[in-house]
């Protein structure tokens, strides 16, 4: 059994030791809006906050996070980012984007003005293969509106 | 009035001549130029629901007890399977199903390419699935592969006769040329990875199958399941409301659907199969490597007297050979060409489409090779290019075409080239390359389009399409908008499922928009006619001072009625339009067009390429949506900055095992690999003679020319020919070094 | 499996050890656990066993690569290697210990092929695809050191304290023998608690890489200064992080055909290493 404080809700769950957090919310919460894109650390698709630090869910024990606060983009629902997103048409296949905005949300968190290059440091560890980039880094620079 | 017609199809730069029932398209094209929707930016429809995650993608897509499936790939590039058992793997914990070469034809005993599909399992969870592939018993004999396309051809393991074409004397351009260049370039094997992975969910209701998959092509699921399991088409539904990229890779239905539907069947459930990133970087297809061994002939002023090409695609274990030589044959005015085209079966994975499949490659080549030419002659590549412009296609005349225009608007930033070189600092040199775009992108018929009003005065517009990104559905809306007089948020647009709308086309070729945006706006008209019918009557005016606009219907005598009032009356009666596709202007090449600037910087002593600009400018007929267009664009861009700088998919030389299976060692482009401006420049010509809108495709031509831009903008800033792709370091330093030996013997030469 | 969460670092190190391994951030060892690189009945989770934090020279092994990047005590090179490492989530999950520990990327290591490193007779790369691995130290194993942090920590001379031993970063690693395939000396049931790491004049990190971000270092190059003394060390270079006596050495690099393109690379970024920190 494991016990998950997700998006402020708490939750208890079967899971074996090996789990990963991305699987936990995903099948067993219903949290679709985490994406698994290679499942190996390797594209920041299932990106979620635990403690409001970014952190992969794919290779993320979920017994890890027991009792740590975890976000997941449906906890970010009616963050600004998301009309920002929007606005600038910073997805294409959207695939990529819950994953984009919640590494975003982290970064503007501890700099609500990023620079480009600041953008382009702390995005760079989510891919996305349409090549939303060039608005990905208009939606976080213009976030505030 | 339905017609039957005779006519060319093109997908992917592929023709076949079809019967084909169309009708009339009776529309003239709206006036050029922005219209109230039409022409202006327009965020994504979908885009809330996509960035809140609470889009539902196949991947999300869970059915009540289904299953998972996990499948045994060949681990050799060419083997036999002598004996398989299934038995230890079907005792396994929670297995319910388990099938191998037997049982279905996409699972193979003769493995032609490493990762091949042998045998599947489904059960209760992945995990359980994977532990029981493990127990699957397989003695191999294995056989010798064949993994170089050169060694391939020679051997005349060829997928196709070689394909020839010759027009005019090319031995005698040669000979009478100035000047003869000549040279081999190369292209690597490039993986799709869609950030979605291929996957399928098939679950079977009595004799009905239905499959949810993330695909490029609901009807062409449709029809290839159909007709695989002896079904009759409709028995089969297809549904892929989100997607999450395809890029060319999804425009079948997979061996993943039919073992899927097959273990569906056997387990009496629901069961999904979904590629790992890893299998994804096996078996779901690539971007075939080529060799290109090039000759151009030219006259001292630069026009072109003759170019030869022969070219080798490396297309694995099996599918097409995509028209490498296309941009030699069409891209400019030479009276002398002759290609031929070689279709090497190699034990690989098989290609499959590739945003511009062939011509991405084929203009690397050529390219390069017009700025060979242009430096050998000290001439402007722009120029050349100008000089060399094909005015009229060989037998077919242009539908439209604006590629002058396009030169004309590159040149401010070709001017850029005197200061990005002066920039040039240390080891940093700077330049600026060019190159130009040809491709089709004209989509044809049929698809089909509804439109549904009802009394609140708000339209639906129905049609099976998929949107895979591209921000069709957005166009769709706008175009429907237009049509009815109606803001963007009166619409709803329903898609992605056969049995809830009429066919649509793929989603691939550049071909969305040329393909249903006609229909979409057609069958607006079409409710949009029966809306006056009824304002007509209801005010008594004529039909024919009646427009629709902002929500209302005007008469140009004064009057204005909201629509709400006018279809009010309605009750639960609706207005019905429907639309289709009319025919592609007949005898006419349908072709999109562009050029693209692109400015470099390179380290001269470590190797490192950066792009540090990119102007775009494409000419693809009418635009829906200038923001969605630009972002395609941009996207284009990014893919061809991957292939030419860092990605590439390796073998083991010995026993063909993928090495890049994982995106550690297959280099995507991160948002720090992007260049720091693009400007992308869309002429917004509408072609006159393409359908009721005149709007091509963008989905392909913006990645055509960025590679060999590039190359062309690093021999620019250092004298160096790049020609092989990707421009790793190695391959920089390693052109940088033959440049500077070039040098050197010129400076050496007088001495001796 | 099981899971354990131990609260000191006494009770950490009697737990590890036949068939318990040591989970940190997990960014390294659950991947391999998932491909069946590394077996574990049970994971001894760290986390609040191993010290975490910077207390001016002083580095608990359980601190992050976004905290190490961040800190202004922390030496330039290091903050810049760190910077260079990975991704901004990885950063902020992996563990300096951790990433000191990392597996090879060897892609027929990473893919299971019985070679040198998994206690094979050859090595498969030397003969195959080798264009990521070693110029140096490659007779046997041509792998190359992904980490560049290792490579940092080399040149700015840092000490490690372990649960059982004090040691330097030079005897943390060993080339893989015949008789033993292992490339640290750090024993299954020994921790790594804190890390010293002195402060130079001046240091600086380079690094050549396939994309500007998010890629291990094709070669990475760490530069230390003290009075006149430089010190070098490479990344991506060796099975090992390399250090250079002198910008010379380079003249004894042994590259594979694939790899000599490195020593190219290598050479120019120590001179402006050199350069930068003199
Ligand atoms: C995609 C990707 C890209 C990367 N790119 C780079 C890069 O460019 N440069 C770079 O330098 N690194 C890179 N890394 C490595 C990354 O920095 C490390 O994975 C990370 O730092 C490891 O720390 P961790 O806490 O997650 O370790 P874990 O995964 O938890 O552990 C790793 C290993 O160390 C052991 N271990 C951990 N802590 C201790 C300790 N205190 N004492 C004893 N043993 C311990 C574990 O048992 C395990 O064997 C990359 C990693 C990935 C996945
Ligand atoms: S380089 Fe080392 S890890 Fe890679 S194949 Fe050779 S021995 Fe194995
Ligand atoms: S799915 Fe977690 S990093 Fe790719
Ligand atoms: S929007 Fe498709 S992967 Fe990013």
């Amino acid at each position: 059994m494991v016990e998950l404080v997700v998006n402020g809700g708490s939750h208890t769950l079967e899971a074996p030791v090996g789990r990963s957090l991305a699987e936990t919310l995903r099948d067993g919460l219903g949290l679709t809006g985490t994406k698994i894109g290679c499942n190996e650390g390797h594209c920041g698709a299932c990106t979620v906050l635990v403690d409001g630090v970014p952190t992969l869910s794919c290779i993320t024990l979920v017994h890890t996070v027991e009792g740590r606060n975890v976000t997941t983009i449906e906890g970010l629902r009616d963050h600004p980012l998301v009309d920002s997103f929007v606005r600038a048409d910073a997805l294409q296949c959207g695939f990529c984007t819950p994953g984009q905005i919640v590494s975003a949300s982290a970064l503007v968190e501890a700099n609500p003005e990023p620079t480009r290059e600041q953008i382009r440091h702390g995005m760079a560890g989510n891919l996305c293969r349409c090549g939303a980039y060039p608005k990905i880094e208009e939606a976080i620079a213009t976030w505030q509106g | 009035m339905a017609r039957l017609i005779r006519t060319e199809k093109e997908v992917e730069g592929r023709y076949e001549e079809v019967w084909l029932v169309v009708e009339e398209d009776a529309l003239d094209q709206w006036p050029s130029g922005p219209g109230d929707i039409v022409g202006r930016a327009a965020p994504r429809i979908t885009g809330r629901q996509r960035a809140r995650g609470e889009a539902r993608y196949t991947a999300d897509v869970q059915l009540p007890g289904m299953l998972h499936t996990a499948v045994l790939r060949s681990p050799h590039a060419y083997a036999r399977v002598k004996s398989i058992d299934l038995t230890r793997a079907l005792e396994a914990p929670g297995v319910r199903a388990a099938i191998g070469p037997d049982a279905l034809h996409v699972l193979v005993d003769e493995a032609g390419y490493p990762g091949v599909a042998v045998a599947a399992v489904a059960a209760d969870t992945f995990d359980e699935a994977r532990d029981a592939v493990a127990l699957i018993e397989v003695d191999w004999e294995l056989l010798d592969p064949v993994l170089d396309p050169e060694d391939a051809v020679s051997r005349g393991q060829l997928l196709i006769d070689p394909r020839r074409y010759e027009r005019g004397d090319t031995e005698r351009g040669f000979a009478e040329a100035d000047i003869v260049v000549e040279a081999e370039y190369r292209t690597q094997t490039v993986l799709h990875n869609s950030m979605e992975t291929h996957q399928t969910i098939c679950e079977w209701q009595g004799d009905r199958l239905d499959v949810y998959i993330s695909t490029q092509f609901i009807w062409g699921v449709r029809d290839e399941v159909a007709e695989e399991l002896g079904m009759p088409p409709d028995k089969v539904r297809v549904v892929c409301e989100f997607m999450g990229g395809g890029f060319g890779s999804k425009n079948g239905a997979g061996d993943h659907t039919f073992i899927a539907a097959e273990l569906a069947k056997r387990a009496g459930r629901p069961v999904r199969c979904a590629l790992t990133r890893r299998e994804e970087n096996q078996a779901s297809g690539n971007r075939n490597a080529t060799i290109q061994r090039l000759k151009a002939g030219a006259r001292s002023d630069g026009t072109l007297v003759a170019l030869s090409g022969e070219f080798v695609n490396a297309v694995g274990w099996s599918g097409w050979t995509a028209t490498t030589e296309g941009p030699m044959q069409m891209l400019y005015a030479c009276d002398n060409v002759q290609t031929v085209t070689y279709g090497a079966k190699i034990n690989t994975p098989p290609m499959r489409a590739f945003r511009a499949p062939g011509f991405v490659e084929g203009t690397f080549g050529l390219e390069c090779l017009l700025d060979e030419l242009a430096a050998k002659l000290d001439l402007d590549p722009l120029e050349v290019r100008r000089l060399n412009h094909a005015h009229a296609g060989d037998d077919r005349p242009y539908s439209s075409k604006n590629l002058m225009e396009c030169y004309k608007r590159a040149e401010p930033h070709w001017e850029r080239r005197h200061d990005a070189r002066a920039r040039s600092e240390g080891p940093w040199k700077r330049g600026v390359g060019l190159a130009s775009q040809i491709w089709y992108g004209g989509g044809g018929p049929p698809s089909y389009a509804w439109v549904r009003l009802g009394s609140d005065g708000r339209a639906t517009v129905i049609t099976a399409m998929q949107d895979i990104g591209t921000g069709t559905a957005t166009a769709m809306t706008q175009i429907a908008a237009e049509e009815l007089g109606l803001p963007l948020d009166r619409i709803d647009f329903v898609l992605g499922d056969s049995a809830r709308g009429p066919y649509a086309s793929i989603s691939a070729g550049s071909s969305t928009i040329p393909s249903m945006g006609p229909a979409v706006r057609a069958a607006a008209a079409d409710a949009g006619r029966q809306i006056i019918e009824i304002a007509a009557q209801r005010y008594d005016k004529e039909q024919r001072i009646l427009s629709l606009k902002n929500g209302h219907v005007t008469s140009s005598d004064g009057g204005s009625w909201p629509l709400a009032e006018v279809v009010g009356l309605l009750e639960d009666a609706q207005i019905l339009g429907k639309g289709a596709r009319g025919p592609n202007p007949a005898g006419m090449q349908v072709l999109t067009f562009g050029v693209q600037v692109v400015e470099v910087s390179v380290d001269t002593e470590t190797g490192e390429v950066q792009v540090d600009r990119v102007a775009a400018i494409h000419d693809v007929g009418r635009v829906i949506n200038p923001l969605g267009a630009s972002s395609q664009v941009e996207g284009g861009i990014i893919q061809g900055i991957g292939h030419t700088l860092s990605e590439e998919r390796l073998l083991d030389p010995q026993t063909g095992t993928i090495l890049t299976q994982s995106l550690d060692h297959y280099k995507l482009p991160t948002i720090a690999d992007t260049p720091p401006e693009i400007v992308t420049e869309l002429l917004d010509i509408p072609d006159e003679h393409l359908t009721n809108l005149g709007s091509k495709g963008l989905g392909e031509p913006p990645i055509i020319p960025t590679a060999a831009a590039i190359a062309n903008a690093i021999r620019d800033a250092t004298g160096a020919d790049v020609r092989s792709l990707p421009i790793s370091r190695e391959e920089m330093l390693r052109a940088l070094r033959e440049a500077r030996e070039r040098a050197g013997e010129k400076v050496a030469a007088p001495a001796s | 499996m099981q899971l354990q969460r131990p609260e000191t670092p006494e009770a950490a190190a009697a737990a590890l050890g036949s068939g318990s391994v040591a989970l940190a951030g997990g960014t390294e060892l659950v991947p391999l656990l998932r491909n069946g690189l590394v077996r574990a009945e049970t994971l001894i989770a760290i986390r609040d066993a191993v010290p975490r934090g910077i207390d001016g020279t002083r580095i608990g092994a359980g601190t992050t690569l976004a905290e190490l990047e961040a800190d202004p005590q922390i030496p330039q090179a290091l903050r810049e290697a760190c910077s260079l490492a990975a991704s901004p989530q990885l950063r902020t999950m992996g563990t300096i210990g951790g990433n000191l520990l990392q597996a090879t990327r060897c892609w027929y290591w990473r893919l299971d092929f019985p070679c040198y490193l998994h206690g094979g007779e050859r090595c498969h790369a030397r003969q195959g695809e080798h264009r990521e691995h070693a110029i140096f130290g490659n007779e046997r194993c041509a792998s190359a050191h992904p980490s560049d942090i290792a490579a940092t920590l080399l040149a700015l001379g840092a000490t490690l304290r372990t649960t059982q031993r004090e040691l330097t970063v030079p005897d943390l690693y060993r080339l893989p023998t015949d008789d033993n395939r292992k490339v640290t000396t750090i024993e299954p049931d020994e921790l790594i608690l804190e890390l010293d790491v002195p402060k130079p004049e001046a240091s600086t990190y380079l690094k050549a890489m396939d994309r500007r971000q998010f890629a291990f270092p094709m070669v990475g190059v760490a530069a230390a200064r003290s009075g006149h003394s430089v010190r070098l060390a490479l990344a991506g270079v060796a099975p090992i992080p390399w250090a250079l006596g002198s910008p010379d050495d380079l003249d004894e690099a042994t590259p594979l055909t694939g790899t000599a393109y490195k020593v190219e690379i290598a050479r120019t970024l120590v001179r402006r290493a050199v350069e930068a920190v003199s």
